[in-house]
């Protein structure tokens, strides 16, 4: 059984109140939405609450999937659409996350910094926390666009469907969103 | 020098319904322009770190599965069959653990059901229940006397009633008896009597033959003698 028709049949099994279902289809995808709320709010506490909403979102809507598109397509709609609630809502995640360290660099992150480090966790953690500190300089537009662009691998056109906007806007989005990684980039390095 | 292509060409770069023809041109320019080769390769390099995230692992949580369950009226099974029957051995334990230590007696009987605590109590508890069941006991085999009794006499009467019909069922029997071995003495006496008539009749007519025969003699002897 191919992935898609398991997600449908996991999707008619826990729309007939299969507890087991529901909860085999949120195992499939809660390792993708945690780490793209991570991405987005920069903290695991957050991006529990994030992970949460979504799969709420996810539960109660349910029964409007029509598998015309992909599930993964129409779960991180919901994710996006979350995403903005949230942001709207506790103004959290518009360059405004909870992170300790302000000073980035894009060339810090390069396996040769975390190869020093014993323990491979931890690299992890660091590896993450760079990148998740370069996103906090975007806005929550401009990270969005980068998080299904990069991370996700969608198409211009299917972001902009996603986010209801015109693929010309999110090109431009995707642009700005690296042109100011690296101005922040190439004014931590003249700063320093 | 500012390159008035470069956010055109590097938007274009990322697309991805672009042309082979298209991206040859792009990258020709972007190859022979220096800014847009330098932020060309800065967005190659930062899209390439960001790729390199590792998925961190996902803090436990319930995936909404008792959401789940209760607004579709279930139960958790295995949480819920703990739940409930956890608490019985610990119930147990408890009021056995009571009663040890408060030396708990509890005495069910037909009139009364009684729980007290303490030995002393518990023994006067018994006497009385004793005696109590002596005293019952004694009236049950009172009650069991008459009975036995009354059942004795009952049977005599009966055995006597039964004697007697069998008695005259007998002395009815034995008349008849009688009265048959009477009859069949007196059809025998008549049939003797008979038979020593017919003797008796056969003796005469022999006798009678005799007289013949003699007095035809004498009137053979009478004619030969003239």
């Amino acid at each position: 059984m191919s992935l898609v028709n398991e997600d449908e049949a996991l999707i008619a099994a826990a729309l007939n109140g299969s507890a087991y279902a529901w909860e085999k289809l949120v195992k499939r995808y809660e390792t993708q939405i945690f780490n793209y709320s991570v991405r987005l709010t920069g903290n695991s506490s957050d991006a529990m609450d994030l992970m949460q909403e979504v799969f709420l979102g996810v539960y109660r809507n349910l029964h409007r999937f029509r598998g015309d598109a992909k599930f993964s397509s129409w779960i991180f709609r919901i994710a996006h659409n979350k995403a903005v609630d949230m942001n709207r809502r506790r103004r959290l995640l518009s360059n405004q996350l909870r992170i300790n360290d302000d000073e980035f660099d894009i060339l810090d992150i390069l396996p040769g910094d975390t190869g020093n480090e014993p323990d491979e966790k931890l690299g992890t953690q660091q590896q993450n926390g760079k990148i998740t500190r370069m996103l906090a300089r975007l806005s929550l537009e401009q990270r969005l666009v980068v998080e299904f662009k990069v991370f996700q691998s969608l198409t211009f056109d299917e972001i902009a469907v996603m986010q209801d906007i015109s693929a010309n806007t999110v090109k431009t989005r995707f642009y700005t969103a690296l042109k100011k990684l690296k101005a922040v980039s190439e004014e931590n390095n003249v700063l320093s | 020098m500012s390159c008035p292509k470069t956010q055109h060409l590097l938007q274009e770069y990322f697309s991805d319904d672009l042309t082979p023809l298209s991206k040859k041109e792009i990258e020709n320019h972007i190859y022979s322009c220096e800014q847009c080769s330098n932020e060309l390769e800065f967005f190659l390099l930062a899209k390439n770190k960001m790729q390199g995230w590792k998925d961190q692992r996902v803090p436990h949580w319930d995936r909404g599965t008792e959401l789940f369950k209760r607004e579709h009226h279930q139960e958790r099974t295995e949480t819920k069959f703990w739940n409930r029957w956890l608490w019985v051995p610990t119930a147990v334990s408890l009021v056995m653990f009571c009663a040890l230590l408060f030396n708990l007696s509890v005495v069910f009987s037909e009139q009364e059901f009684s729980i007290s605590f303490g030995a002393k109590s518990f023994d006067r508890q018994l006497q009385s229940q004793l005696i109590e069941f002596q005293q019952q006991q004694r009236a049950e085999m009172d009650v069991l006397v008459l009975q036995v009794e009354d059942r004795v006499n009952s049977g005599n009467v009966q055995l006597m009633r039964t004697v007697m019909e069998q008695a005259q069922e007998a002395a009815v029997e034995n008349l008849d008896r009688i009265y048959a071995y009477f009859e069949q003495q007196r059809l025998r006496d008549l049939e003797g009597m008979r038979v020593g008539y017919q003797e008796l009749v056969n003796s005469d007519y022999e006798t009678i033959r005799s007289l013949q025969q003699l007095a035809q003699f004498h009137s053979y002897q009478g004619s030969t003698v003239r």
